[in-house]
């Protein structure tokens, strides 16, 4: 597997559309398809599912994550498999 | 002059966050911030019991949260 090294700008712009998971340090997941970020890491999602100790919750068209100075997503996994994507958030989030 | 985290992208990296987590995987890149991009990722959460989630490709971690950073390093003991 050659290696490619790649920089946190570059992994944001190749997995907008993609499916993934923003989690939050409280435990709460938002599993959505990236529509957009911008530098402070806020993020929206579209067909946002929101899931509470693993458990599903609720259901939102259109969601936007907040990403507070400092405590913005902290990881976004894309698979190409057919395994959902992940978006780790350690930070506080607020959710609209 | 390059950082000594340049030296570990390809490695394998042990990330201990500021919570109760830790992170192993191989490092692609990172940024002025040290946001990370991991791929073959571990994500251990340290509870008594030791719960451990893994993940695959690729991942950015947020450096915001990082407390060390381990080269080389597998993880806690399961």
């Amino acid at each position: 597997m050659s290696l490619r090294k790649q920089t946190p700008s570059d992994f944001l712009k190749q997995i907008i559309g993609r499916p993934v998971v923003v989690k939050l340090n409280s435990g709460v997941d938002y599993r959505g398809v990236l529509a957009c970020l911008d530098g402070y890491m806020n993020i929206a999602l579209e067909q946002t599912e929101e899931y509470v100790n693993g458990q599903l919750k609720n259901k939102y068209g259109d969601a936007f994550i907040r990403g507070n100075n400092g405590n913005s997503p902290s990881l976004y996994s894309c698979t190409t498999s057919k395994i959902s994507p992940f978006v780790y958030n350690q930070g506080h989030q607020q959710v609209f | 002059m390059p950082e000594l985290v340049d030296k570990c992208i390809g490695s394998r990296i042990h990330i201990v966050m500021k919570s109760d987590k830790e992170i192993v995987g191989t490092l692609l890149g990172f940024d002025d911030f040290v946001n990370m991009v991991l791929e073959d990722v571990t994500e251990f959460e340290i509870t008594p019991e030791g719960r451990r989630i893994t993940k695959l490709d690729q991942i950015l971690l947020n450096g915001n949260n990082i407390t060390m950073l381990v080269p080389g390093g597998e993880g806690p003991e399961v």
